[in-house]
């Protein structure tokens, strides 16, 4: 039976790639607004997808597959994870 | 990782008369890389005419410096990013124009505008492979614009090919012209005690052997080599730069690129002719644990290493604080010749600084490739229907107008730009004294590999057109030469040609090569690509009324200059239209050139035409359909007036004849006399 799933994309920049826009806002928003004991910040792009799928992890691997065939990220730089739960 | 072959390990071991430790090894490595010392190419490197009255600093710094008059110089530089552009288009298209940028900076003068030729696979169709192509092609291009235009630096000019020897790899080169005062082009110079100050970036685990992943061929195992641009970074480090050049607080400047700290520090040491001595400790790195092997040969993007002294250093460090740029004292300039390099006090590398910078050069045997001799002769191809094959050519992704390619990119930012993207053979751009450079990139693998060494001519040749087309006379070039391994014989053999003819071209017509790379290792699982080296040539423009665009006006009367000939080799009606790879290549005859170029400049600056258009891709009657396209215009032409030597029509419409021009004008009569003449 075939049911509506959320799935979450998240596209992130590989830990030992750097990111400036996580560390410009860590820099010049989030130290310089006073918040000094936050160490870190990493940018990261996120999709929302409703999926029809029988169950949690057919949506993810539809979902795996369209992101790889239709080049939603490089593997090269980025790393891909792929979250469903029930919408 | 043993990047030194056993015969470098052996020569540097035999100059350092002691074993070399890993550090040293890798530090080596880098540096003797294909891409930092020009191991096998440099031997024909020196064959090129580098001197004229106009040029102040030759190849082999971070750019080229031309005397524009009045005080002022233009700087230049070309280079590519393929390599990384083919695994990550996005990112290392954007660090190609990041990297060209930093070498204008490094003269001390501000980059003005920016370049891209850029070579792909074929992007039509619904296969994978065209596919991959558009994915390769769309990124670079959001790269290159993504970076000019957040720095605020307008991308100008460029050409693009595609041919099916770039599959699932792709050609970037990226140049840009600097424009500063006479004075304060950086002299690069040292005195012992002076300080070595890093700034820019933090130093990461990114891009680690970068310049010996570019010196070998695309496998999927070395994919690791990827930068991240940060070209916010990027702005500050130029505002900062010129305002320290500017205060007179630098002393010699160098950009980090391929090799990262061993090429930056050892080659500076080298040409200033002082020994360093630095400590790993200061340098600002983004991890922790990093290895002093790591720190050295990371290429982490925006970074400079300026040379300052003790009086002026505070100053320096206050330009950077403004502009909030990291940056740390990694050490001195001493009175050996070494490089010693520190990590915590203890001396982890200790080499002659010479030796580092000079790698033992490779001797490459070079034969010619029997490739050649098949394809000299082609089939002929039947006659296409002229009206349909005209069509199919001017929609053929090489010849097509580009604009959505330059749409994406700012090319006004700056206020410099007077002949735009699309409506002229080349860009110009106003100078701060008054006058105007032109300048162009051009290739044409096409040519190139059917005949390497009239296929280059013909690269100078029509840079030189487009050039004279706006109405500037040619003062010099810079040459990107890109080719598969040079440790193919065949390969070899078809750079040491292109060196030929830019010897030979730039030599008859007295213009310096005042900068150039060299890009080897260009090949992927399926084979080398072809031959492809690029040409940018600049012209000066001393009177803003002869700049010249190529739109044709309603009434003009039109003139070609030169004879076509039937040349089909190469072509894009033989490759695009027939699928014909072969036949003879056009030649480039240097005095007919020559003569050419002069008469058509000498009309531009008399005043008799109105506009004016180079013929090369697509042959006379694209450059005829560009030209009435651009002045929104039709026109009529008796074809048997064209000088030719060609028997078919299609030869004569479509053949890509060298040195020809075409004009209109509302002057026949003076044309013609002038022509005689």
């Amino acid at each position: 039976m075939a049911q509506k799933f959320l799935v979450q994309v998240i596209i992130e920049n590989k830990p030992y790639i750097n990111d400036p826009e996580g560390e410009t806002i860590h820099r010049d928003l989030v130290v310089k607004g006073g918040y000094s004991q936050v160490k870190s910040v990493r940018a990261a792009k996120m999709l929302k997808m409703t999926v029809n799928a029988n169950s949690e992890k057919d949506a993810e691997k539809t979902v795996q597959k369209l992101c790889e065939e239709l080049r939603i990220f490089n593997p090269v730089v980025s790393n891909c994870t792929v979250k469903a739960s029930k919408a | 990782m043993g990047v030194l072959t056993e015969g470098e390990l052996r020569y540097l071991q035999e100059k350092l008369g002691r074993p070399a430790n890993e550090v040293e090894q890798d530090i080596v490595g880098a540096e003797w890389s294909e891409h930092c010392s020009y191991k096998s190419s440099k031997k024909y490197l020196r064959l090129l005419p580098t001197k004229g009255k106009r040029v102040l600093v030759g190849p082999g710094y971070d750019a080229g410096v031309l005397d524009v008059g009045d005080g002022y110089v233009l700087t230049v530089h070309i280079e590519s990013h393929n390599h990384p552009s083919a695994v990550e288009p996005f990112g290392g298209a954007a660090t190609g124009v990041g990297g060209v940028i930093r070498d204008i900076m490094s003269m001390g003068t501000r980059p003005i505008a920016v370049f891209d030729a850029l070579r792909f696979a074929p992007i039509e169709g619904k296969s994978k492979q065209a596919q991959k192509s558009r994915w390769l092609f769309k990124n670079v291009v959001k790269g290159i614009a993504d970076y000019g235009n957040c720095i605020g630096i307008p991308t100008v000019g460029g050409e693009i090919e595609f041919d099916p020897s770039f599959e699932d790899y792709c050609l970037v080169d990226v140049a840009s012209i600097g424009a500063g005062k006479k004075e304060e082009v950086i002299s690069n110079r040292a005195e012992v005690g002076d300080f070595l100050v890093l700034a820019g970036g933090s130093t990461g685990r990114d891009g680690i052997h970068g310049a010996s992943f570019a010196s070998k061929a695309l496998e999927a195992e070395n994919r690791s080599a990827v930068q991240i641009p940060d070209p916010f970074l990027e702005k500050l480090l130029l505002e900062a730069t010129m305002e320290a050049v500017r205060q007179g607080c630098v002393k010699a400047i160098k950009d980090l690129g391929g090799g990262g700290l061993s090429c930056c520090l050892s080659e500076t040491s080298d040409s200033l002719g002082r020994g360093f001595d630095v400590e790993l400790l200061k340098v600002r790195a983004r991890e922790a644990g990093m290895t002093p092997n790591e720190l050295m040969i990371s290429e982490s993007q925006e970074r400079m290493l300026f040379v300052t002294d003790a009086q002026k250093l505070p100053e320096l460090q206050s330009i950077l604080d403004k502009y909030e740029i990291g940056y740390s004292v990694l050490g001195k300039a001493e009175g050996h010749e070494n490089l010693t390099v520190r990590h915590a006090g203890k001396v982890v590398a200790d080499m002659p600084s010479s030796l580092v910078a000079h790698a033992p050069l490779a001797d490459r045997a070079s034969k010619r490739p029997a490739y050649l001799d098949r394809l000299k002769k082609a089939r002929q191809p039947r006659p296409a229907n002229l009206g349909r094959a005209l069509l199919s050519l001017l929609s053929n992704p090489t010849i097509a107008g580009k604009s959505w390619v330059y749409q994406q990119y700012d090319h006004e930012v700056g206020v410099r730009t007077v002949v735009k993207p699309g409506a002229g053979d080349a860009a110009v751009m106003r100078l701060d004294n008054g006058k105007f450079v032109a300048a162009k990139l051009d290739g044409n693998s096409k040519h190139c590999y059917l005949d390497p060494y009239q296929g280059t001519l013909g690269c100078l040749s029509e840079g030189v057109r487009n050039v004279v087309c706006t109405g500037a006379e040619p003062i010099g070039v810079v040459d990107h030469l890109q080719f598969g391994s040079p440790e193919d014989p065949e390969i070899f053999w078809t750079f040491a040609q292109a060196v030929n003819a830019i010897v030979d071209y730039c030599n008859f017509m007295e213009m310096p090569v005042v900068g150039g790379k060299v890009s080897f290792y260009n090949e992927t699982a399926k084979g080398a690509i072809k031959p492809s080296p690029v040409m940018g040539t600049l012209g000066l423009i001393d009177d803003k009324k002869w700049i010249t665009r190529p739109a044709l006006g309603h009434g003009d009367t039109i003139f070609i200059v030169g004879e076509t000939r039937p040349e089909m080799g190469g072509s894009e009606y033989y490759e695009y239209v027939h699928g014909i790879t072969g036949g003879p290549v056009p030649q480039v005859d240097l005095a007919t050139d020559r003569a050419n170029g002069a008469a058509v400049m000498k009309l531009i600056r008399n005043g008799l035409v109105t506009c004016a258009h180079d013929c090369s891709k697509g042959g006379l009657a694209v450059a005829l359909a560009e030209m009435a396209v651009a002045g929104k215009t039709g026109f009529k032409v008796e074809m048997d007036k064209a000088p030719s030597t060609c028997k078919r029509a299609d030869e004569l419409l479509f053949s890509e004849s060298h040195s020809r021009y075409i004009v209109g004008t509302s002057k026949p009569a003076e044309v013609e006399q002038l022509l005689k003449s």
